[in-house]
C-alpha cells in the first residue's frame, strides 16, 4: 500500500512538472527498497505518458513539457544510483533506444528539435541533444561514439536542408550507413525529401516523430 | 526629426559582452517561463474566445506594462556569448523618446511613409507584400513580378531561391552568396521592369546567413540604402552575433533596418496571454538590441504555423492596441495562413488576418499561406484581398466592436478545418505566366469570396 502511495506521488510528481517533489519522493523510495523496475514503469513512464497526452492536447505547452522531462530526469537518476550493476544493466536493456537529435549546420532554429528531444525522452528513449547549427560530421561522430540507434535531423528553411543529406553522405562515405536510423523533419521538409535524400523515416510533426521512430527501432531490431 | 535608431551604439555593443553568463536552458526555463507565469496572475491576463478584437484600453495598457515589466526583467540572451543583455528603465525610455515614429522607405516617386498606427486609425496601413517561401528557380521573375505589380504593393519582399543554375543552395556556403547576389539582381530588374525602380524591395530573402546579407548591398544592382532588411530574433528574446553582424552592416551602410519575431504560441510562451506579453516584449528588444526602425511581427501557432485562429488573432489585436496606445513603434503584422491559395479558405482566413490587425493599429505585410511550408504556395490574389480589407475596413470607419463581430464571422468559417486545412495550388497553377494575370478559376473564387464578404458586411475596396 505504502508502496503503491510513492510511487504514485512520484507520477504526481512529474504531471506537476515540480523537480524538488520527484526528487524527494525518489529518495524515498531508493531508502524503501521497492522494485525499480515497478517504479521506472508505473511511476516514472507512466507520469510520462500523461504529460505526453497534456502536451499533445495543448492543456501543456512546452515550458511544461521540458520540465515535467527535468523532474523525471532527476527521478531517473536518484533511482537508478541506487542500483546494483546488474540491475542498471538490466534498466539499460530497457531503454526504447539512443536517439542523437540535431538541428543541422547553418539552421538557428531549435524548437522543434527541443520538442522532439523532450518527446523522445518521455517515451523511454536515452537522448543525446547536440544543439543548433551542428556541423554534419560532429553529429555522425558523436552517433557512433553513443553507438546511437536514430539520427534526427531537423531543418527549419529550405536551404539548410542539403545539410540532412550532408549526414547521410558523409555515413555513406564512412561505411557506417546501416548502423543508423535516419529520420528528418522540419518546417520545409517532407516525405518526398526524406526519400530523395535516402533517409528512413520523417514525420510532419513532432509526436508523430516519436510514433515513427519507435516503429523503426522496433523494426531494426527484429532484424 | 527624431531618429533612433540606433541608439548608443558603441553602448550597446560593449553591454553585449558583458551582462551576466546565462545557459539557455536557465534563461527559457527558470528565468522567461516563471516570469511570465507571475505577470499574467498579476495582471489578471486573460484571453476571451469572444472577444478577439477587444475593445478593452484597460488591457491594452495592462498588457503593456506587464511586457515592460517582462523586458526589463528577463533582457536578451545573445546564444553566441551565453550573455544577458539588460537595459534599465531610464535607458529604454531614452531610446523610446528618441525614436521615429514615422520612416520613408524606397526612393523617387516610389518612396513610400511607413508610419505607426493607432486603434482605428483612419490612415491606410501600409502594406509589404510577399509570398514569404521559396520558388522553382525558373519562375522566380514572374513570381516576383506578380507582387511588384499589385497597386497596393508599398514594398514587395520576393520568393526565396534554393537554387541557382541548377545548384542546391546551402545555407552558409558560398552557393549562399552566389545565390542571393543572383536574387538581389534579378529583384532589382524586375521592379524596373513593372515600373516601379525606386520601390521598397526588401532585401534579400535568400541570404540568410550575415556574410550573404552584407555581400547583396549595392545601390546599383543590389540592396540599396532606401530598402527595408531584417535583423531577425530568435525565440524567444533570443539573438546570436551573425545577426548582430547585419545590423551593425545595415547601420553603416545606410539602409533601414526592421526586426523579425514571430513568438509561437505553445512553445516557451506559452499561451494566447504568455504568447502577447512576449510579442510586445520582442517591440522593446527590436529598439534597443536589433536597433531597428520597425518591426514584421507574426506569432505563429507551433505546431502549425498559422495565426488566423481565435487565440493568434487575439494575440495580434491586443499586442498592436497595446503598441499603438503606449508606444511609437512602427509595426506590421504578418499573415500566416492554414489554407493554400485558391481554396475559400485562404480568402477568409486573409480577411480575418487584414481586417483584425488593420484596426488594432497595424500595418500590413500579407502573406504565407499553407502553413509556409510548401514551395511555390502562396500567390498575390490572397495578399491583396488582406490588403483591400483592411483598406476597406479604414474607409469605413470601423470600430473595435464591429471588427470583433466580423471576425468572428469569418473564424467560424474555417475554425473547424484548422490544423487541417486544403493545401492548395500552387502559384504557377493559379497564375498564367506568360501574362502573369491570375486564372479565371481564381478570379472566379476571388470575386465570390468579396462578394461573399460584402454581403458579410466586411468591409474592402
Amino acid at each position: 500500500m505504502a508502496e503503491n502511495a510513492l510511487i504514485e506521488r512520484l507520477k504526481e510528481s512529474i504531471i506537476a512538472y515540480d523537480e524538488d517533489a520527484a526528487r524527494k519522493v525518489a529518495e524515498e523510495i531508493v531508502a524503501s527498497d521497492i522494485d525499480p523496475l515497478k517504479v521506472i514503469e508505473e511511476g516514472i513512464s507512466s507520469g510520462a505518458n500523461v504529460v505526453s497526452d497534456k502536451f499533445e492536447s495543448e492543456e501543456y505547452y512546452l515550458p511544461e513539457l521540458m520540465l515535467a522531462g527535468e523532474a523525471m530526469e532527476a527521478a531517473s537518476k536518484i533511482i537508478m544510483g541506487g542500483l546494483s550493476k546488474e540491475k542498471r544493466d538490466e534498466m539499460e536493456e530497457r531503454t526504447v533506444g539512443t536517439a542523437i537529435t540535431a538541428t543541422v549546420f547553418g539552421d538557428i532554429h531549435d524548437i522543434g528539435k527541443n520538442i522532439l528531444s523532450m518527446l523522445l525522452t518521455v517515451n523511454g528513449f536515452k537522448v543525446i541533444d547536440l544543439g543548433r547549427g551542428v556541423d554534419s560530421m560532429e553529429i555522425v561522430q558523436r552517433a557512433r561514439e553513443y553507438k546511437a540507434d536514430i539520427i534526427a535531423l531537423s531543418a527549419l528553411m529550405t536551404t539548410t536542408m542539403p545539410s540532412q543529406k550532408e549526414v547521410i553522405d558523409i555515413l555513406e562515405a564512412m561505411d557506417t550507413r546501416d548502423e543508423f536510423i535516419v529520420m528528418v523533419g522540419g518546417g520545409s521538409t517532407s516525405l518526398l525529401w526524406a526519400d530523395e535524400i535516402g533517409a528512413d523515416g520523417w514525420a510532419e510533426i513532432a509526436p508523430k516523430a516519436v510514433e515513427l521512430a519507435k516503429e523503426l527501432v522496433e523494426k531494426r531490431r527484429r532484424g | 526629426m527624431k531618429m533612433v535608431p540606433p541608439w548608443r551604439l558603441n553602448q550597446l555593443l560593449e553591454r553585449i559582452e558583458s551582462g551576466p553568463i546565462t545557459t539557455e536552458r536557465d534563461f527559457d526555463l527558470r528565468i522567461l517561463t516563471p516570469k511570465l507565469r507571475s505577470l499574467i496572475k498579476e495582471y489578471d491576463l486573460k484571453f476571451d474566445p469572444e472577444q478577439i478584437v477587444p475593445s478593452d484600453n484597460s488591457l491594452a495598457d495592462d498588457l503593456w506594462k506587464a511586457a515592460w515589466d517582462l523586458y526589463l526583467d528577463v533582457g536578451t540572451l545573445c546564444l553566441s556569448n551565453h550573455r544577458r543583455i539588460l537595459f534599465d528603465e531610464s535607458e529604454i525610455k531614452e531610446a523610446m523618446r528618441f525614436n521615429s515614429s514615422e520612416i520613408t522607405v524606397g526612393a523617387g516617386r516610389d518612396a513610400r511613409r511607413m508610419e505607426k498606427r493607432e486603434i482605428e486609425d483612419t490612415r491606410f496601413p501600409h502594406s509589404i507584400l510577399s509570398p514569404d517561401i521559396t520558388c522553382d528557380e525558373e519562375i522566380f521573375t514572374p513570381y516576383t513580378i506578380a507582387y511588384l505589380q499589385e497597386p497596393l504593393a508599398d514594398g514587395v519582399c520576393a520568393p526565396i531561391l534554393d537554387t541557382i543554375e541548377g545548384l542546391p543552395i546551402k545555407s552558409g556556403s558560398p552557393m549562399e552568396v552566389k545565390g542571393s547576389i543572383a536574387h538581389a539582381m534579378m529583384f532589382r530588374e524586375a521592379a524596373r521592369r513593372v515600373g516601379r525602380p525606386g520601390l521598397n524591395l526588401q532585401s534579400v530573402g535568400t541570404a540568410e546567413s550575415d556574410a550573404a546579407q552584407i555581400a547583396v548591398s549595392n545601390p546599383e544592382w543590389g540592396a540599396r540604402p532606401t530598402d527595408t532588411r531584417f535583423v531577425a530574433s530568435l525565440a524567444e528574446l533570443k539573438i546570436d552575433y551573425s545577426l548582430l553582424n547585419k545590423m551593425v552592416h545595415y547601420h553603416q551602410y545606410g539602409g533601414i533596418p526592421g526586426a523579425l519575431f514571430g513568438p509561437l504560441f505553445g512553445g516557451y510562451s506559452g499561451g494566447a496571454e504568455g504568447t502577447a506579453l512576449v510579442g510586445i516584449a520582442f517591440h522593446i528588444m527590436a529598439l534597443m538590441v536589433n536597433q531597428t526602425y520597425w518591426s514584421l511581427y507574426f506569432p505563429i501557432h507551433f505546431r502549425y504555423s498559422y495565426n488566423t485562429s481565435r487565440e493568434l488573432l487575439w494575440v495580434l489585436s491586443v499586442t498592436y492596441q497595446a503598441l499603438a496606445r503606449n508606444t511609437p513603434f512602427i509595426s506590421l503584422s504578418g499573415g500566416f495562413t492554414d489554407a493554400g491559395p485558391c481554396t475559400p479558405m485562404v480568402l477568409y482566413e486573409a480577411a480575418a488576418h487584414g481586417l483584425a490587425s488593420t484596426v488594432s493599429g497595424a500595418n500590413l505585410w500579407e502573406i504565407a499561406t499553407a502553413e509556409n511550408k510548401h514551395k511555390n504556395r502562396a500567390t498575390p490574389l490572397e495578399a491583396r484581398l488582406a490588403c483591400e480589407v483592411g483598406y476597406g475596413s479604414v474607409e469605413e470607419g470601423l470600430k473595435r466592436e464591429d471588427a470583433n463581430e466580423l471576425v468572428k464571422g469569418l473564424i467560424a468559417k474555417y475554425e473547424d478545418k484548422l490544423g487541417n486545412a486544403p493545401l492548395g495550388k500552387m502559384f504557377q497553377e493559379c497564375y498564367d505566366l506568360k501574362t502573369i494575370t491570375p486564372t479565371k478559376e481564381y478570379m472566379d473564387l476571388y470575386e465570390e469570396v468579396k462578394k461573399e464578404l460584402g454581403d458579410m458586411g466586411v468591409p474592402s475596396i
